[in-house]
């Protein structure tokens, strides 16, 4: 092994376990965070630009180097004047002179924008008003003042709004620059390693988790997403969503809007149980032993109709479980498919490994692994989703999510 | 197709939360995730021995809730269902917790061969041998060990034996292709020796059964702690390549900074960040050289797996460098290593269940319903030898400890048997 000094220095070599043979030019990387501290999204993701990550069984050194860095908020534990000393980098004041390192025009290779964690204010339907579509116009400015472009990554969903979301992928379409978001359950490791063949028929979809609105909920509608998108003809749209909260959602069972046979399979892949038995620690079938509703004190289903015809339930069953699990009914497959969406540890948290991994792809070669549309759709759900809770749990058109895509044809989660 | 549902007894030696009895038992009771469904095994437990009832113990609440599964004063009884003739058609063997002592080695005293011996007599008076599941390695004496699965051959039953290690996820989902030729294999785990060594060890060999010619035996160990485990680093005696590759699987590597979440430790971080840090080095008769290393941090002489109370209370203080079991090998043939984390879900706040053992369970039942292990009992037989040449090795002032004793050969099975759909 290397000492430390030897590590940086190894930057350009240690690039080459990445493309084997090839002369990889290294990145001038932008990094725009709301708040840089232990534990934040930015830091997660962004210290992977800096020390490197796991992956693969390698340690792998991107070939980016980090130029520049904004932080909107700068609460205790601030790390960005820290990090900027130790890798020679400059915390700016402004986006604008983050992308530009001080001068006049767009002076890196890339952005990276993660607007997760800080203090910003909620709206009436619960979402957290994080500055994403501000971030983004302000990079998008001096990309056109500056005539050129360069690949955006912004984490998790692309706003709290589906008008600026869309505003976003069209802004990156008409400028000509690839871009990709989203969270990193898309990418994760999946126990088993399940991936829906390419053009199967679906016939339902279920995804249960836990946790809070509107980050964890977001979560769990993309990994739903990642696995329906690549059903027959691929992606449609959604036609209308429906989110309904309590005993609702045990009724809503009983009706079979959503499959019981979908969530024991779900719940047969999680490790997290929190059953009357979780005490004694006993494997148990949480739904046929009709505990469910004794666990969870406020369930939520989202119901998520497609315009092709699919009905997808996302339940979120906080008290029941602390993970991410789906099922789906193929057509002409006996056996349901399930799979759990691992989330590995903190601190390590290696699951953003893999997605870091997936950003520095398309740093290098400009070709986002996955299209951007599922993360714009999935914004779109989510807050549809939001808005039909607090509008009496109605079912709601959403002519609007009228979002078409094909799922890329190669798998792009961490297996191997 | 036959409705009869196989009768085991399980003979433990106690019955508490998060004990090997327990994860194991309990799915015989209440069922496990299996292939995405809540499945139930085909066989009841209907006996049981507890040697040790103490505080927390869960077996009687168990019967209570079961009544089909009676508790037994003796593992005779136990076999016989009180009778006077063996009537049962599997014994599951759990001799992991509970207090029994550690000899001058730190071998701790489980009472595995002599529950066997107890076993056996039920089955020689009845004319009468079923299959056997014994958990983890098969004694802490190798004489016991080998004796056990000598007459295991002798009166002609299935007997099989183990870890989870080797049956659990894998993330990467890969395994060894059978007729590798292995140039050199490595384990980075954690944990206390005579405990979680062996399932470092469960890990390697595994695997490394499946390279060309099959198992061909150990022909000498030497174990390095302290000071000498840092002087083998430094000259080399086992592959950095694949330490790091290793390492690299791991979802636990500590952060050797604060205010970072996982950077790829230095000689120096090492260094700093591990107490006690163990390896044991083994050549198999073909020549493959193995090493097996366990990272721990700052608590000393810790018998992990031993006192799970005793883990729980020590978890502020013990800080090993990784919390998970990751294999490496370099193979003819591929440019990078071969690597993968044999994946546990810990129960350690982390998880509520140890789901490891389902895999476990699984293929125990299937031993028991057809009358054929699913893996070789060698595969422990060697890996038990492995441990205790550890504990020689490390009680003779780390020297080289020449294992002409095993001279262990067996062929693995084609298919595989770990968890993966």
């Amino acid at each position: 092994m290397l000492t430390r000094r030897e590590f940086l220095q190894t930057g350009a070599a240690a690039a080459g376990l990445l493309l084997p043979g090839a002369e990889v030019p290294i990145k001038r990387l932008a990094i725009i965070a709301t708040i840089y501290k232990y534990l934040s999204h930015a830091q997660h993701i962004g210290d992977r630009f800096l020390v490197g990550y796991p992956y693969a069984g390698a340690w792998q050194k991107p070939a980016v180097k980090v130029v520049s860095l904004y932080v909107d908020q700068k609460p205790e534990g601030d790390l960005s004047g820290e990090r900027a000393r130790e890798f020679g980098f400059h915390v700016y004041p402004t986006i604008a002179e983050a992308l530009c390192c001080g001068g006049k025009e767009l002076a890196v290779d890339a952005v990276l924008i993660v607007a997760e964690h800080g203090d910003y204010p909620r709206n009436e339907k619960g979402q957290i008003l994080y500055p994403r579509y501000e971030f983004f116009q302000q990079c998008t400015e001096v990309f056109k003042r500056s005539g050129r472009s360069v690949p955006v990554y912004n984490d998790k969903h692309l706003s709290y709004s589906f008008p600026k979301a869309k505003s976003m992928v069209e802004t990156s379409r008409r400028l000509d620059f690839p871009m990709l978001g989203g969270s990193s359950l898309p990418v994760t490791f999946r126990l088993p390693e399940l991936e829906l063949p390419l053009g199967c028929e679906i016939e339902d979809a279920l995804m249960v988790g836990e946790g809070g609105s509107d980050p964890m909920d977001f979560h769990a509608l993309e990994a739903l997403q990642c696995m329906v998108e690549r059903r027959e003809h691929g992606e449609t749209g959604v036609k209308a969503v429906q989110m309904i909260e309590g005993d609702e959602v045990w009724k809503a069972g009983d009706e079979g809007r959503w499959s019981k046979d979908l969530l024991i399979s779900a719940l047969s892949r999680s490790d997290t149980p929190l059953g009357m038995d979780a005490a004694e620690s006993r494997p148990e079938d949480l739904v046929s032993s009709g505990q469910l509703p004794k666990l969870v004190a406020n369930p939520a289903a989202y119901f998520i109709e497609y315009r092709d015809g699919l009905k997808a339930t996302l339940l979120m069953l906080d008290g029941a479980l602390q993970d991410f699990n789906f099922a789906a009914r193929l057509k002409d497959v006996p056996a349901v498919q399930s799979t759990q969406f691992l989330l590995t540890p903190i601190p390590n948290v290696t699951y953003s490994a893999c997605l870091v991994h997936g950003i520095d792809q398309m740093f290098q070669t400009r070709v986002a692994p996955y299209p951007i549309q599922r993360t714009l759709l999935v914004s779109g759900i989510l807050e549809s989703c939001l808005t039909s809770k607090v509008q009496n749990h109605q079912r709601l058109e959403t002519p609007h999510l009228d979002v078409a895509y094909q799922p890329p044809a190669r798998t792009t989660f961490c297996r191997s | 197709m036959s409705t009869y549902r196989p009768k085991l007894a399980a003979v433990v030696t106690t019955y508490f939360k998060y004990s090997h009895a327990q994860h194991i038992v309990d799915r015989f009771l209440y069922g496990y995730g299996w292939k995405g469904t809540h499945y139930r095994p085909p066989m009841d437990v209907v006996s049981l021995y507890v040697e040790q009832v103490g505080e927390g113990d869960l077996s009687r609440s168990r019967s209570e809730q079961f009544p089909s599964m009676r508790i037994y004063p003796t593992i005779a009884e136990a076999l016989t269902l009180g009778g006077s003739n063996l009537a049962v058609d599997g014994v599951v063997v759990v001799g992991e917790h509970g207090k029994y002592p550690r000899n001058e080695k730190g071998q701790t005293q489980y009472p595995r061969w002599e529950f066997f011996q107890q076993i056996i007599k039920v089955f020689k008076d009845s004319q009468r041998s079923v299959p056997m599941f014994n958990d983890k390695h098969l004694s802490w004496n190798w004489d016991w060990a080998n004796r056990m699965v000598d007459t295991s051959r002798e009166m002609g039953f299935a007997y099989m034996a183990g870890s989870s290690l080797p049956v659990t996820w894998r993330i990467p989902s890969v395994e060894m292709p059978l007729g590798s030729r292995i140039r050199e294999a490595l384990c980075v785990g954690y944990g206390g020796v005579d405990s979680y060594d062996f399932h470092g060890l469960e890990t390697i060999q595994c695997m490394v059964e499946r390279r060309q010619g099959g198992e061909a035996g150990v022909k000498w160990l030497q174990a390095y702690r302290g000071e000498k485990f840092w002087d083998a680093l430094r000259e080399g005696r086992w592959s950095r390549r694949l330490m790091e590759a290793a390492l690299c699987r791991s979802h636990t590597l500590a952060p050797v900074r604060p205010g970072f979440n996982d950077i790829l430790p230095t000689d120096d971080d090492l260094r700093r960040l591990l107490a006690d840090p163990i390896a044991y080095q083994y050549e198999h008769t073909d020549g493959l050289l193995c090493t097996m290393i366990l990272l721990n941090g700052l608590a000393k002489d810790f018998n992990f797996g031993a006192d799970v109370e005793h883990h729980r209370s020590s978890s502020n203080v013990f800080a090993p460098l990784v919390k998970d079991f990751n294999f490496a090998a370099e193979i003819e043939g591929r440019r990078e290593p071969f690597s993968t984390q044999m994946y546990l879900p810990m129960p350690d706040g982390r998880t509520t269940l140890a789901d490891f053992f389902n895999p476990l369970v699984n293929n125990m039942e299937k031993m028991f319903l057809t009358g054929k292990p699913t893996y070789p009992v060698e595969r422990t037989l060697l890996t038990t030898g492995l441990v205790a040449a550890g504990m020689e090795s490390l009680y003779r002032q780390q020297t080289r400890f020449e294992t002409p004793h095993l001279a262990i050969t067996y062929q693995p099975t084609a298919e595989s048997t770990f968890m993966r759909d």
